[in-house]
């Protein structure tokens, strides 16, 4: 019962338009010039498939806002030069928060807007629904969800800019376990993630790193995405005597769980799974109580403040991973575009495949470039452990990206 | 002890339960209308609370009373444009009806504020209440003792004040009443605008545990009929009962099972309700 609107802004630029007009008048003036006279510039369509309405739609905004601040650079410097000079038009549609929707509107956006690739969709759940429609098609399909599933299916056009979320979920155990002095000082841990996609495989990558650290798992619960109670959560976590939580969530659920955690007084360190935990909405609703909440990433804004800051300048917030690596999705494929001189899709999928990104946004990513293997992954991306200190985001593991120190929260 | 204090926790969720559904019975009760779209102004309440906090500096326990307000007029309007010319008409077009304003609000919502999920803070947020080795968090605990002043009044109203009395007249036969000299369409009108303030009332009070987004109506629209079906449609009483049993459910299910099957053990009850004892748990109307 949810509205269906998936196409929800045509994203036609003010030069665009002037000179559509322009056209308009020309074609006016000349009467019955054939259509392919026309001196329209060349627009190449980019879709972009984003949670815009729904539980991720926090997600969905940060990321489209990324992809907008790319868009608009490159737009304004001259366009695709591979091109010459060619616009990039973004077609921005609403997947909603549903995984159906998501499958809908990438068809719609392969079939009715020839987009010549598709970025999004920021869930794991709703880019692998895309993912079926876009290998069909023959699009490539560049994300930064963490699906262990998007790029282990032997799919040839998907591209995934971050680490997998097993990978994810590992470092987040043995990055945490590090920071507290050694697997030997931690003994029970709990896990608590959202049952969808994104939170099911960085739980699996959790539950094996700490079996291999042989560290007991005292609680593992999946609960649902929109929860609205989690006190049964806290009190098994309570009475679980975990000295660690690794809770996994988005927006909503991260909320309920921090501050439940606060109520009941108990003050073992919080290591977030990504998502929820490190967006500027966390500590906007959180307030002090964010401090010292640390928080795996794929990605953040202080490792690269150069291209990061344009963002904050523009939005008036920090640049949130997930706007980062869209921002690194379009620009990889801006770059493949220039270098294959071409727009078709299986061009740009060879190019992907073939080239080394390390110009523009690709130094945002960890290692300062980008390069994916045969099944779409990106082989430099690495996970770090950032926290909240004073309403930023830190970079505090591992040594060799570490920004800051990390604090440690005395309540 | 944990099960001690997963009925605690219950009960304190239920109290919200019920003042919600009193909303969603009040309006089948009287005016025989079954309200899709009560949750969506569940979700307006909510709004209209948390601007009150944005740009006021209230706390929700006090802008839920601007909710309430707010809500009121909103639904005596809705009353009056909407629902009245739908009375007599088929069900489908009632349903079609509530079910469209169901999706006007949602997107409404959407346009007006965005999708972003906005959150209050206050003193209350990270504190609880300890005795006895229980904990009761300090915003469930408000938010119980909000939602158990407000059902007083309730039936303090319908069933000690002269007004109340006519609406239990117009619910039992409006042309009884109307031969009493009792207007049903100001009556009408009444009830549906006090149904649904009761719900944006409820919605004001939980703000501080919860977040407000325009889909938010989504997560308590099942629980809400529910809450009523269990206790039976129309029934105030049945209303507060079905929300504090709502409530001691999910919590108890929440402690014996996985908490993804916490839902699936409310709408078992639910079906089994509605197989054996349509009526609801209790008979009496009243």
């Amino acid at each position: 019962m949810r509205e269906n609107n998936p196409i929800q802004t045509a994203h036609i630029h003010q030069e665009g338009r002037r000179q559509a007009l322009k056209g308009l008048s020309a074609l006016g003036l000349a009467g019955v010039l054939p259509l392919s006279a026309m001196a329209q510039p060349k627009t190449v369509n980019v879709g972009v498939i984003l949670p815009l309405s729904g539980a991720n739609a926090q997600f969905g905004i940060n990321s489209r806002q990324g992809i907008e601040l790319v868009a608009d650079e490159i737009n304004a410097a001259g366009g695709l030069k591979g091109l010459g000079g060619a616009k990039i038009n973004l077609v921005i549609a609403d997947s909603t928060s549903t995984p159906n929707n998501a499958a809908t509107v990438a068809q719609r956006l392969i079939a009715e807007n020839e987009c010549c690739a598709i970025l999004g969709a920021f869930a794991s759940s709703l880019t692998l629904a895309i993912s079926e429609v876009t290998e069909r098609r023959g699009v490539p399909l560049i994300t930064m969800s963490y699906s262990d599933q998007l790029t282990g299916r032997g799919f040839k056009n998907v591209f995934q800019v971050t680490p997998k979320g097993s990978v994810i979920g590992r470092a987040q155990f043995n990055f945490a376990a590090e920071l507290s002095g050694g697997t030997s000082k931690v003994n029970k841990v709990a896990i608590l993630f959202e049952d969808t996609a994104f939170g099911t495989s960085t739980a699996a990558g959790l539950r094996a790193a700490a079996k291999d650290a042989n560290v007991e798992i005292v609680m593992d619960e999946a609960y649902p995405l929109g929860i609205t109670d989690v006190t049964p959560l806290v009190n098994k976590l309570r009475a679980s005597k975990a000295q660690i939580v690794f809770p996994v969530s988005y927006l909503n659920d991260s909320l309920l769980i921090v501050r439940a955690l606060r109520q009941q007084k108990i003050n073992i360190p919080i290591v977030g799974g990504s998502a929820g935990y490190v967006i500027p909405d966390f500590a906007k609703a959180l307030g002090d109580y964010a401090d010292g909440v640390l928080s795996i990433c794929s990605a953040n804004y202080d490792l690269d403040t150069v291209s990061t800051e344009r963002y904050r300048k523009r939005f008036n917030a920090f640049m949130v991973h997930e706007a980062v690596e869209h921002a690194v999705s379009l620009d990889v494929l801006i770059q493949s575009i220039n270098a294959a001189k071409s727009a078709k899709t299986e061009d740009i999928t060879r190019t992907l495949r073939s080239m080394t990104f390390t110009e523009g946004w690709a130094k945002t990513m960890t290692n300062g470039k980008i390069k994916f293997d045969e099944s779409g992954l990106n082989i430099h991306a690495e996970p770090v452990m950032v926290q909240w200190q004073k309403n930023e985001l830190a970079t505090v593991w591992p040594p060799k990206f570490a920004k800051a120190k990390v604090i440690s929260r005395n309540v | 002890m944990p099960l001690l204090q997963a009925i605690l926790d219950g009960l304190m969720l239920g109290g919200v339960y019920a003042v919600i559904s009193i909303g969603l019975t009040l309006v089948f009760g009287v005016i025989s209308i079954v309200n899709f779209a009560q949750a969506q102004f569940l979700m307006v309440g909510m709004y209209v609370a948390y601007f009150a906090w944005h740009f006021l500096g209230l706390d929700p326990i006090f802008g839920s009373v601007i909710s309430f307000i707010v809500v009121f007029l909103l639904g005596y309007g809705v009353q009056h444009l909407l629902i009245r010319r739908v009375l007599k008409a088929p069900e489908v077009a009632q349903i079609f009806l509530t079910v469209g304003l169901l999706i006007v609000l949602e997107n409404l919502a959407l346009i007006l504020v965005g999708s972003e999920f906005k959150s209050v803070q206050t003193w209350s947020q990270n504190e609880s209440l300890e005795f006895a080795g229980l904990i009761i968090s300090m915003p469930y605990a408000i938010a119980f003792l909000a939602s158990g002043v407000a059902g007083v009044m309730v039936w303090w109203l319908l069933a000690k004040t002269w007004w109340g009395r006519t609406v239990r007249a117009t619910a039992q036969d409006p042309m009884a009443a109307k031969l009493m000299g009792i207007d049903p369409e100001k009556i009408y009108r009444m009830s549906f605008g006090l149904g649904v303030a009761l719900t944006a009332f409820g919605g004001a009070v939980i703000l501080p545990y919860l977040t407000v987004s325009p889909s938010v109506g989504e997560q308590f629209g099942v629980l809400m009929f529910t809450v009523v079906v269990l206790g039976g449609l129309g029934n105030v009483l049945g209303a507060v009962v079905g929300g504090l049993a709502v409530g001691v459910i999910q919590s108890l299910s929440g402690l014996f099972l996985p908490l993804q099957l916490q839902n699936m053990v409310l709408f078992i009850v639910f079906i089994l309700t509605l197989a054996f004892r349509p009526e609801g748990l209790l008979r009496n109307k009243s």
